[in-house]
């Protein structure tokens, strides 16, 4: 059990570290949203699935309403971030920003 | 003048670490703060209320009176938000917009026009108005009931877990204003009309206030809670608890009303016609 929640830990914290990388890396407003809502989502993911599992020690009722409770943060986040960074880019699209080329 | 205003500051900042430097250490066992009324809260607080998370019963039974006029400066500061920022002569705008929802062609229409009140086929539009997002509108239709379950679990969980009145109150208020971003003003405003928030946050200290002035009427001091076993029937300790529970509620209704009005006269300039 703790090797699998370690896997799942250091994978999320992967997945954390290249939305880190890649917002601060990518070259324009549109393509740094990219990590900043589709990693992130991931990397919540995996380490809430490890917390849940980490909670549910014995299988007793408590503790396995709190593994529920955290994986609906999970549920929670999978609607909203993508929603956000939607909404982000609609508005920079409405903003005016010019996607970023290769060659100008 | 910069250089003396950094003086200053760094003078001020050796004031203040030699000040500290008299501190007890954190968390010092014998240090004043935790010798004589901490461990009072901490012994006292299970048998006396009945409430094991002990901020809760500090922040409304102990101190319930810190707690009333805190939520009575968060009713003021809605009042005077009010006062400050509402437009009470009512100015009709030069012209409204009107959009044809099938071929979405806009009119406008000038002071004194008719305006097509009874058809569907046209709706109001703000000044500003941007084409409605469906997926915005829709995911955040889906989370606002779930955000209301998750205030009002806060509200009732205080007893046993972080929460209660303040923190719940604004979880429901952000409810409301979610709906005020993603769709418009108007739409929030026939949910919960500024009528409807200004009762409400009076209502809110009323409840408080009211719990406290029974208490009072039924022969005990005012806002002790024990007294309130004659009417609920449940014994002085539980009674306690349901009082607690009962003025987190009012606190609840009350930051959740003020902080929807302020947003309302915020984000319309007090106009309440048009905004975000």
């Amino acid at each position: 059990m703790n090797i699998t929640v370690s896997i799942l830990l250091f994978g999320g914290l992967f997945f954390f570290t290249g939305g880190c990388i890649g917002i601060l890396r990518f070259p324009d407003f549109y393509s740094r949203l990219h990590p900043a809502g589709k990693l992130d989502t991931m990397g919540l993911f995996l380490s809430m699935t490890a917390l849940a599992l980490y909670s549910l020690g014995g299988f007793s009722i408590g503790e396995i309403l709190n593994g529920i409770k955290i994986m609906m943060i999970v549920a929670f986040v999978f609607i909203t971030s993508p929603t956000a960074t939607h909404a982000i880019v609609d508005a920079g699209v409405r903003a005016g920003f010019e996607p970023w080329k290769k060659h100008k | 003048m910069k250089i003396i205003g950094l003086i200053a500051v760094f003078l001020c900042g050796c004031l203040l670490v030699y000040g500290a430097s008299d501190f007890p250490g954190w968390g010092d066992p014998s240090s004043p703060a935790s010798t004589h009324v901490s461990p009072y809260y901490i012994e006292t607080t299970m048998e006396f209320t009945h409430v094991p998370n002990i901020v809760t019963s500090v922040l409304a039974d102990y101190r319930g009176y810190d707690t009333m006029y805190e939520t009575t400066v968060i009713f003021g500061a809605g009042i005077a938000c009010f006062l400050l920022l509402r437009v009470v002569k009512k100015k009709d705008p030069v012209s409204r917009l009107y959009r044809h929802k099938a071929t979405g062609i806009t009119l406008r229409i000038k002071k004194g026009g008719k305006i097509p009140d009874k058809s569907n086929a046209f709706e109001r539009i703000d000044s500003e108005w941007v084409p409605y997002d469906l997926i915005i509108q829709i995911s955040c239709r889906l989370l606002v009931p779930l955000i209301q379950i998750f205030a009002l679990y806060v509200i009732a969980h205080g007893h046993y877990s972080p929460g209660g009145g303040f923190q719940g109150g604004v979880i429901l208020a952000a409810s409301i204003i979610l709906i005020a971003i993603s769709y418009d003003l108007r739409s929030a405003l026939k949910i919960m009309s500024e009528r409807a928030s200004a009762f409400l946050s009076a209502i809110g200290v009323f409840i408080y206030a009211g719990t406290g002035a029974l208490c009072l009427l039924l022969g005990a001091n005012f806002l002790d809670y024990a007294a309130l076993d004659s009417l609920l029937g449940s014994g002085m300790v539980m009674a306690r608890s349901h009082g607690i529970l009962i003025v987190e509620i009012g606190v609840g209704i009350a930051v959740m009303a003020v902080m929807i009005c302020l947003y309302y006269n915020l984000s319309s300039e007090g106009k309440q016609d048009e905004g975000l």
